[in-house]
Order: structure tokens, then sequence, then C-alpha cells
């Protein structure tokens, strides 16, 4: 075997989508289905097949020069990795069984060929962003990712607000991605190269002041892709889109691209410590913000998208923290137990009759089958960090690191980070109560639930809940598979003794059970929602709306009132027609000269010759003299 | 033999005579035999001058110019007609076609 | 200059731009026939396609020099000779110009008044594009750039849409206020280097070597920049341009923004860098301001637009201004893809052109709060309405973004600020681009509840758009290729 087989891995998610929409809609509607499907399934396969490779300092493989110009040479080149390994494996895992619950929740739909060839063209994308070798390839599929999630969240055009929210979401990640393609500018003005391990080889020699600069640009563009403020907004307004798209992109695999990018250019970024600082402050702002909000909120599937945001925040503490490992330890059990409850949540939906309000939800415990409640319920116990869970200890491990890091300011991280811990448990069971507990409150008539639609979300369940094995602590006798498996890239080692890690880990599970008494306490019996101004404040994320409006849209579009209206119409234009109206008016003076009368020219030419003759005499009169 | 000078005074006089013609009256036909006036002005210099030098090329111009004014007035008395025949009227004034 | 002018050789270069003009005159002696004509135009447009495409395959893959060079006397007495040549830079521009025009004459298919004189003035438009691109001697170029305002003047004020005369009108004013004053630094330039040489003669290679006081040559630099700064459009000269775009018939306007405006450009790099260095050194901050300039005033205006054809136009122009940018950083990956994204964006924005005009065709409005919902109307011509929508944003591995990216990562490498600056500008880029194409293919439908979707024809015309827009925007390579040598050469301030 040769190592350019490794470009099958993303290009047969390609091809299945390049088939699918041009052809899509002419094949039965079976083809498309099982096609998209063996996209993904077949590039999760390849993976498995091509798992070797990744050892030691794995392979590259070039297919063919990009663009090739003075210095400059890019080639649609691959990097798979002990970094990359895992993530393809996981994209492309989750990514299958997403696509299989898709067949199930799209059964309905006319215009399957379009969802279809665009999440195949997502996965696609991601793998672009996981494997890439170079940052062009990689800035390919990070636009990809933008836009096929544009196109999955306006996926139901005919309402207006759908196509708006796929927009805002390809806008506000696109100010990101001008962060990212600063960075990516400079670092080739720096380093002559743009192949991702050159730089970081070269990383020690950029002078440091402009290693914090480069870093935070690197930060800004991940915090566009993972929603991380200040550039969270779109996230919960994707929520939008058919749900198995929430499940694939805006919970278990775009919006990790930003930690993966970061943990990509950890070499570089751990340099500065500010910059590291900057990392974590951001999660730990970002996780605390996000929380909050969910709290309040009223509709299923933001609730999670706050969640996410706030789980994708942790992540970014963890680089922060220089735990890559453990950046991609929770990244990888999150994307399980936010798949299932991404899942879950459109199954509930389906057996609410479309209803996405919490508080019009309730009693479907005995409603539903209870398979449903079960596996949320795992899902839910993973999100709230309930000991033993998979989330449990990758959130644990992040919390360590942040409790042991050097740098006092990091105390303050872990408090953030334990508060919010504090408030995912309260949200999350805060969402169990209200699904599950008590009455029916709403009105739709339960759709039926396809086959496809339960089963994936058994494998996924109890991945989240065995999640915690791929990295168990020492602590309790696991062997931290995953970071020895990163080895030279896994960032610090954490050595602490085992009395603060036990410490620690009471801890958390006991904030678990503290949210979870909580939610137990306000919500085991239904309550109307609170309408006071906080809750109001909350609900609407912390009115960012309103200040990103604020700040940027009206600013936007009076500028471009400006330019179009003030500018072009009136200056350029405006001037122009003044020349014009000018030079209309001269001539309208010199028209009246020229009366059309036969009469009027005589004399004139009459008055014209005298004057002629007079000055021919005076000359004649003034050559006499001399 | 009439002496030079009389016969450029006269000449003088006749193209005088022609431009207050031409520039006085609102007739088209009149301005025409003004016109008229002054060209014969101009030959008469021509043919007094071209006795003076005893050269040729004066009457040679003379004759010339008579055949240009036949061939003007041919044109421009056709013209009156089709005026007139648009109009009624030969006024000049009242053809200002060329007001802009 | 290069060997190959020594030797006999076929004359290709004079055959680009003789065949148009006998297909036009052809098109003339046939006007009672209109049938004919449409396929005559057509066949002339295949066989000068034909041509540019051997020329690039036969020819486009030397590295340096001249790939052709014909040279013949023409008006000894003032030094006028019919000199053409094809570097690197022309050779793209003159595939792009057949490619286009083929394009533009099917699109026309459908025209119905005067169709002979239509044909004809296309046609002569082609031969006058091609002799702008070829053309080596200054007076033999200058006649041939004031020759294009006269088929161009006709197209949009005969076959334009409501206020054609206006925009006609504006257009040629515009264009002819600055080809005069380039008229006359032209000659003041070729009075000069008279005087100084005893040799009159409008030949470029000669007039580069003129001796300029840096005062005279700033002058006469400025005189070349205005025609050619009208032209591209740089702002604020720009205004015609959405004038022009908006009435323009559908060829017309797929040839003022695939074509016309790079004219400007190209005449900047053949004519007014070489041959004013020091004055093109001092003034290239102003022109990278002012390209900035454009970038963003033109995609802020653009975002206010309601007709589609108005808000492309001020697309081209925000675009132009990156080539520009481009040019600006002077550095040579930023110049090929100045170079690259030129022809990337006639492509693509053409194809945009195509697109709209059936849109328009099948619902008679242009007006985007008139349209919406395509995708449901018509899958196929939204799907490519998309597609092109996305190439002309910037998405990697379609056309544009090769350009964009080769001209940011080269003017980071002079003027850092500027390319983060532009960057910038592409964010709002996309902010149009998605108001554009959220008004066109989605939200609820409008109109009639489906559409007859694209004919055959109509995949004729717009599939090798696609299929061009993928290619450049993944394997540029073969595009690249020719432009390194003729790129070095004339930055290195010389010709091939």
């Amino acid at each position: 075997m040769n190592e350019s087989l490794l470009f099958l891995i993303p290009l047969l998610p390609l091809f299945c989508a390049v088939i699918n929409m041009l052809f899509g809609m002419r094949l039965p509607r079976l083809f498309t289905e099982v096609l998209a499907v063996i996209g993904v399934a077949g590039a999760f396969g390849l993976t498995l097949l091509f798992w070797d490779y990744a050892e030691g300092n794995g392979s590259r493989a070039v297919l063919f020069t990009w663009l090739n110009s003075g210095t400059l040479n890019v080639s649609f080149a691959l990097n798979f990795d002990r970094l990359a390994a895992p993530m393809t494996l996981m994209v492309t895992g989750v990514a299958t069984l997403i696509h299989l619950y898709a067949i199930g929740y799209m059964r309905e739909e006319a215009d399957y060929a379009r969802f279809f060839s665009l999440l195949n063209l997502f996965v696609f994308a991601m793998l672009a962003i996981v494997l890439a070798d170079n940052l062009l390839v990689l800035f390919l599929g990070w636009e990809g990712v933008g836009f096929c999630s544009y196109g999955l969240i306006g996926f139901w055009y005919r309402k207006l607000e759908n196509a708006k929210a796929g927009t805002k979401a390809f806008l506000v990640t696109r100010v990101g991605d001008v962060f990212l393609g600063v960075a990516m500018l400079w670092l080739f003005a720096l380093t002559g190269t743009l192949s991702i391990s050159a730089i970081n080889a070269q990383a020690a020699s950029i002078s440091p002041g402009v290693v914090i600069v480069l870093s935070l640009l690197l930060l800004l563009g991940a915090c566009g892709k993972s929603a991380q403020l200040p550039l969270m907004t779109w996230l919960a307004d994707a929520m939008a889109g058919p749900t198995p798209v929430s499940a694939l992109i805006h919970a278990a695999t775009m919006v990790t691209a930003g930690v993966y990018l970061l943990c990509r250019f950890f070499p570089l970024v751990s340099l500065s410590a500010v910059a590291m600082t900057a990392i974590t402050a951001i999660g730990a702002l970002t996780a605390i913000y996000a929380a909050s909000c969910a709290m309040a909120q009223r509709d299923i599937k933001r609730v999670l998208a706050y969640s996410t945001m706030s789980q994708v925040g942790y992540m970014f503490m963890a680089v922060g923290a220089g735990t890559v490992a453990g950046a991609m330890f929770h990244l990888l059990t999150h994307a399980f137990f936010k798949a299932v409850l991404f899942m879950a949540a459109g199954c509930i939906i389906h057996q609410a009759g479309g209803e996405n309000d919490l508080f019009k939800m309730g009693g479907l415990f005995r409603r539903g089958p209870t398979e449903l409640f079960w596996v949320f319920l795992a899902g839910a116990a993973c999100l709230a960090g309930l000991p033993l869970s998979g989330g449990f200890f990758s959130k644990d491990g992040i919390l360590l690191a942040l409790y042991t890091h050097a740098d006092p300011v990091f105390r303050v991280f872990w408090l953030i980070g334990i508060v919010t811990a504090l408030l995912t448990a309260f949200y999350t069971f805060r969402l169990v109560y209200l699904v599950f507990a008590g009455e029916w409150r709403g009105s739709g008539s339960p759709h039926d639930l396809p086959w496809l639609m339960r089963w994936p979300l058994w494998p996924l369940a109890l991945l989240s809940l065995a999640g915690g094995l791929f990295n168990l602590p020492a602590l309790v006798g696991g062997g931290e598979a995953l970071h020895h498996w990163y080895g030279t890239m896994a960032g610090r080692t954490l050595t602490v003794s085992p009395d603060v890690e036990w410490m620690l880990a009471g801890l958390a599970a006991v904030v678990a059970a503290m949210g979870w008494l909580a939610a137990h306490w306000r919500y085991r019996n239904y309550h109307a929602p609170l309408e006071n101004p906080l809750s109001r404040f909350l609900l609407s994320g912390w009115q960012a709306d309103a200040l990103l409006d604020r700040l940027f849209v009206r600013p936007f579009n009076a500028m471009a009132l400006f330019s179009w209206i003030g500018c072009d119409r009136t200056l350029f234009d405006g001037s122009l027609e003044g020349l014009a109206r000018t030079s209309t008016r001269c001539g309208a003076l010199l028209l009246r000269i020229t009366t059309g009368r036969l009469t009027t020219y005589l004399s004139a030419f009459a008055w014209g010759f005298l004057i002629l003759l007079g000055w021919f005499l005076l000359k004649l009169v003034e050559g006499g003299g001399q | 033999m009439i002496p030079f000078g009389h016969a450029l005074a006269f000449a003088g006089a006749l193209f005088v005579l022609g431009l207050t013609c031409v520039l006085l009256h609102r007739q088209i036909l009149m301005i025409l035999i003004g016109v008229e006036i002054m060209l014969n002005g101009a030959s008469l210099v021509f043919v007094a001058a071209s006795a003076y030098w005893r050269q040729v090329d004066g009457q040679v111009f003379a004759i010339l110019l008579m055949a240009v004014t036949a061939a003007e007035v041919a044109v421009a008395l056709a013209m009156v007609v089709y005026l007139w025949r648009r109009k009624r009227t030969l006024v000049a004034d009242e053809f200002n076609g060329m007001h802009g | 200059m290069s060997a190959a002018s020594a030797l006999p050789q076929f004359p290709w270069l004079t055959l680009l731009v003789l065949l148009p003009l006998g297909g036009a005159l052809l098109c003339l002696l046939h006007f009672r026939r209109v049938e004919e004509c449409r396929w005559l135009a057509l066949a002339t447009t295949v066989a000068t396609l034909g041509i540019t495409i051997y020329l690039f395959v036969g020819y486009g893959q030397g590295d340096s020099g001249w790939l052709l060079y014909e040279d013949a006397a023409w008006i000894p007495r003032y030094g006028i000779r019919f000199t053409l040549g094809l570097d690197g830079i022309s050779l793209l521009l003159v595939l792009l110009t057949a490619f286009l025009q083929m394009i533009a004459v099917l699109m026309s298919w459908p025209v119905k008044q005067h169709v002979p004189l239509f044909f004809c003035l296309l046609l002569v438009l082609e031969a006058t594009l091609m002799g702008i691109f070829l053309a080596l001697d200054l007076m033999l170029f200058f006649l041939f750039w004031e020759v294009m305002l006269l088929p161009m003047f006709f197209l949009i004020s005969i076959w334009g849409h409501e206020r054609r005369h206006y925009a006609a009108m504006k257009f040629f004013l515009y264009t002819l206020a600055g080809s005069l004053v380039m008229l006359v630094a032209l000659i003041a330039l070729y009075l000069i280097h008279g005087e100084q040489s005893g040799t009159y003669t409008f030949a470029l290679a000669e007039l580069m070597q003129t001796d300029l006081s840096s005062q005279q040559e700033m002058l006469l630099f400025l005189g070349f920049l205005l025609a050619f700064a009208i032209k591209i459009p740089l702002v604020p000269f720009h205004t015609w341009l959405p004038d022009a775009h908006t009435e323009a018939p559908i060829a017309g306007t797929i040839d003022l923004t695939g074509l016309l405006l790079k004219t400007g450009i190209y005449g900047l790099i053949r004519f007014a860098f070489p041959l004013f260095p020091e004055a093109t050194r001092s003034f290239l901050p102003v022109l990278g301001v002012v390209a900035m300039a454009g970038i963003f005033h033109a995609a802020w205006a653009a975002y206010r637009q309601d007709d589609i054809k108005r808000l492309f136009a001020y697309s081209s122009i925000s675009h132009v201004g990156l080539v520009v940018l481009g040019l600006a950083a002077w550095q040579l990956t930023a110049w090929e893809g100045s170079i690259l994204l030129m022809l990337a964006h006639g492509i693509s924005t053409g194809a945009l052109f195509v697109l709209i005009a059936l849109i328009r065709q099948r619902t008679e409005t242009r007006n985007l709060a008139e349209l919406g919902g395509l995708w449901g109307q018509a899958p196929q011509m939204a799907f490519l309405f998309l597609f092109f929508s996305l190439a002309s944003l910037g998405l990697p591995g379609l056309a544009n973004f090769a350009g964009e990216i080769l001209v940011l990562l080269g003017t980071f490498q002079t003027h850092p600020v500027w390319a983060a600056i532009a960057l910038v500008g592409i964010v709002l880029t996309a902010a149009y681009m998605l108001r554009l194409v959220q008004g066109v293919v989605w939200g609820p439908v409008k109109g009639r509840p489906t559409l007859p979707d694209l004919t055959p024809r109509e995949w004729l015309i717009l599939l090798p758009m696609a299929v061009l827009v993928l290619w450049l925007g993944l394997y540029p390579e073969p595009f690249l290729r020719p432009l390194h040598g003729a790129v070095a050469n004339i930055m290195a301030g010389g010709l091939p």
C-alpha cells in the first residue's frame, strides 16, 4: 500500500457528495441514502485500515501541486498523524451514525439529495481540516465546513428565518476567518512556508512579541468556528437547521474545529504565556456565559446549543492550561454525548409532535419509548459530569490541569470551571425533568419514530458512558491511553499528588450532585417559566444580538447607505451631473447669439468687416508714421 | 482716360451702396440685389486695376466673377422660390431655422 | 526582441485581429439572412477560440520572451508600425476574450432587433479587444482603444434597457475624456522621444528608452493612469460602470465586466508601468490606497443594491480593486494572483451575468425584492447560481480564491497592513453575496411556483464555465506557468 491512498479517506465522502449533488434527484431514493452512508462509513473503515500510518511521526501524502508562484508552492497534501487519527475516526464514526439517523429523520423530505450531498460534503471539508498538511488545505476545509453549515442551517429555505440564520452563521464565522487568514499570511511571510509542521518546527525562531499576536489571531479564528466569545451568537440561531445537522455540525464536529486548530498549532501557541492565558480566559468566560444562558432557554435545542458552547469553552481552557490530550479527550467524549443528546432531542421533538418548547413537553417518560429516556439520561449524565461517566473524567482532567497550573490566575479559571460545572449539572437535569417528568403539557400528537432514528443512539450512548476508558486517569487504575498515544504532542504532563486528585474528583462529584439536587428541587414538579428581567436577559443570551446589532450591523448598514447614496449618488454622480448642467448652461448662453436670423448674421458680418478694415487702416497709418 | 482714383472711388461707392442695401432691407430679394451690387463693385476694381497696370489678369477675373455671379443668382433665386413656397413670405427674419 | 521574430511564421496574431473583423464584414454583407448571421458569428468566435487554444497549448508553455511577435511597417512617415506581440499575460487575456466572446454570441441568440448589426458590432468589439491585448505600438494600441468604444456604445444605446441612452452617453463621455488625456500624454512622449533620439516612433520598446525628468514622467504617467483608471474603474471614476452594466444587453454586460475592465488593468501592466518606472514607484502607495478604498466602497454600495445587475457591477468594482491592490504591492506572487484573479473574475462573474439574464428572461425582473425561492422553481439554475456566487465570494477550491489568496499572500510580503485590510474586505464580499443568494435562491417562492429550468443550449454555455471555475480553483498551474516569466520581466522594468 502506498501513502497516497490516504487521500481516499476525504475523497470518498466528496465523491459521494458530488454524485448525489449531480444525479441525486434522478436516482432512486434508497441509492442516494445508501451512497451517502457508504461515503462516510467507507471513510471510517479506511481510517481503521490505515491506522498504522499514524504511528510514529505520521505519514504525509501529496496529491498534486495546487498553487505555485514565486516562493510559494502549495500542494494538496495530507498529514495523517497521531493528532489527526483519533479525530478522523471520531468524525467519520459519529458522522456514520448521524447519517443513518438522518435517513430516518428526513424520511418525508422531498429534497433529500441536497441534504445528503451537503452532509457528505461537510464530512469531506471536516476531514480536510483534520488531515490538512498545510494551512491552505486547512483553510479549504475551514471555509468548506462554513459553507456546508450555511447550506444545512438554511436547509428549509422557504422560511426566511432559516436562511437568515444560515447567513448569520456564515458571516460571523467568516469574521473569525479573517483573523485566521491574517495569521496564515503572516506565518507565510515569516517562515516562507504554509506547511503546518514546518511552521511549528520554526516557531521557536519567531520573535516572542509576534508569537503573541499570531497566537491571538489563531485564537480569534478558532473562536469564530467554535462559537466562543465574542463570535458566539451564531450557534444558538443555527438550531434552525434539521436536528441531524445540529448533531453533526454544531455539536460533534465543526464547533470543535477551533480546538483542533489550536491543538495543531500548540507548539507555536504554547510559546506565549500571554496567549495561553488568553485562550483559557476566553474558554472560561464562554463556558460560564453559555451555561448561564442555557439555564433560561426554553427551546430544547437551544439549551443544547448553549451547552455546546460551554463545553467547547472547557476544551479551550484545556488547551490554555497546556494539555492537548485533555482537550482532545473532552472533545471526543463531548462528541459522543452531545451527538446522542441532539439525536435524542430530535426523537423527543418527534414524540412531542414537532414541539421545541420545553415547557410544552413533560411526561415523556410515560408517553414515549422508555429507551429514549435511558439514552437521553446517559448523555445528560455525561454532560452534567456525574461520576464515572465519560464526561466526568474528561472534565475532571481539565479542572485538574487548571488547578495545577503554575500561574495563580489559573486558579480563578479553575473556580469558574467549577461554578460552570455546577450550572451545567443544574440545566442538564432541568432539561431532563422538564422533558420526562410530570404530565404531558403539549398539544401535538406524536409522530412515529422510525427504527433508524432509534438504534444509532445506543452505540453513541454506550460510547459516551464508557468514554472515560479512553484516557482513564492512573488514579483509578487507568492507563491514560490517549495521553500516551499523543506522546510528544500531548502537552503538559500533570504531576500531582493523589490527595489533590482525589480531592478534585470528589469536589467535581459533589458539584454535579448539587446541580442535580437543585434541579430536582426546582423542577421535580412543574413550574411555569419565570418571567423576570434576569431570565429574559439570560434567554436572549445576555442581549448579545442586540449589542452586535448596535456595534456592527447598524454601522455597517449606515456605511453601505453612505457609500451608495452619499458617495455614489450624491458626491460622484452629483458632481458629474453638475458638470453636465454647467456645460448645458454655457451652451444655452452661446445659443442666444445664434438667433437664426439672416439679418443679424449679415450685420454681424458687416461689423466684423468694418472692424477688420479699421484695423488694417490703423496698421497702415502706423506704418506710414515710421 | 478715367483716372484710377475715380474708378476706385466709384467702385467703393457702389460697394457701400450694395452693403447698405444688404443691411437695411428685410426682403430676401433686396438683399440678393445688394449682394449683386457689391459684387459689381468688386469686379469694377478688377477691371480698373487691369487697365491701370495693363495686365490681363484682372479682366479674366472679372469675367470669372460674372460666371460666379450668374451661378449664384441661379441657385439663390431657386432657393427664393422654394422659400416663398414654404412660408408665402420673403422677409428674411421669418426664416430662423438655424436657431438652435 | 527574441529570435521568434526572425523566423518566418504564420501570422497568428494578425489573424486573431482580422478574423473577427472579417466575420463582422460578412455579417454586414449578409444582412438579409438573419439566421446565417448568427451562425456566422458563432463560427467566427469558435474559430478564434480555437486559434487561441492552439496558441495556448502550442506556445503557452514557453517561459519567457515573446511567445509570438509580428511586426510590419504601417505609416512610416510618423513612425507608426503594426506591431503585435504575445506574452504570457496577453495570452491569458486573449484566451479569456475568445472564450467570453463565444459565450456572448451564444447568449445573444434571442436578440430580435437588427440582428446582423448586433453580431457585427460584437465581432468588431472582439477584434479591438484582441488588438488591445496584442498591440505593442502605442498608436496602434490607442487606435484599438478608441475604436473599442464605438461598438460598446451602440450595443448599449440600441439594444439596452430602459435608461440606455443615459448610460451609453455616460460611458462614452467618461471613457473618451480619459483617453483624450492619454492621447495628449502619448503625443508628448512621442515628441520628447523624437527630439532626444531623432527618430520619431510609437514603438513601446523604443519609447521606454526615453529620458524624462521626474516631473515630466509623473505628468505623463498620470495622463495614462487617468485613462486606465476610468476603464478599470478605480474609485472615484467608477460611476459609469453601474449604469452601463445595468442598461447593457447581456452580451454587452459580459464584455464589459469580463473584458473591458481588464483592458484598463492590462494597460497599466503593459504600458503605464514599464514606460514610467520612476513615477510608478512613487505612485504605487496611492494606487494601493485607492484600490482598497474601491474594495470597501464598492462592497458597501453593493450591499444596498436591489437591482442584481447593478449589484454585480459594484461587486466587479470591488474585485477589480483587489486586482489593482495586488499590482500595487509590486510582488511577484501578488502580480500572478492579480492576473489569475482577472481570469477567474471574468469567468465567474460572466457566468453569473448569464444566469441573471436567464432569470430575467423567465421572471421578467431583476429586482431582488421580487425574486426568491429559485431553488423551488428551478433547482438546476439555482444550483449553478449558488455555485458561481460561492466562486465569486472566494470559497477555496473555486476560481476566485486561487487568485485572491495569491494576491493576499504576495501583498502581505510587502505591505502587511494592506493585505490585512483587504481580508476584511473579503468579509464584506461575503455579506453582499449572501444577501444576494438569500434573496434569489432561498426564501419563499415568489412569482410562479415553477420556472422552466435550463435548456441544453444554456447548459452548453454554463457547463464549460463551471468546469473552468473548478479548474482554475483546483489546478491553476497551466494558467500560472505562462505568467512566471512574463510577470518577472515586466516587474524588472522591461519587456519579455
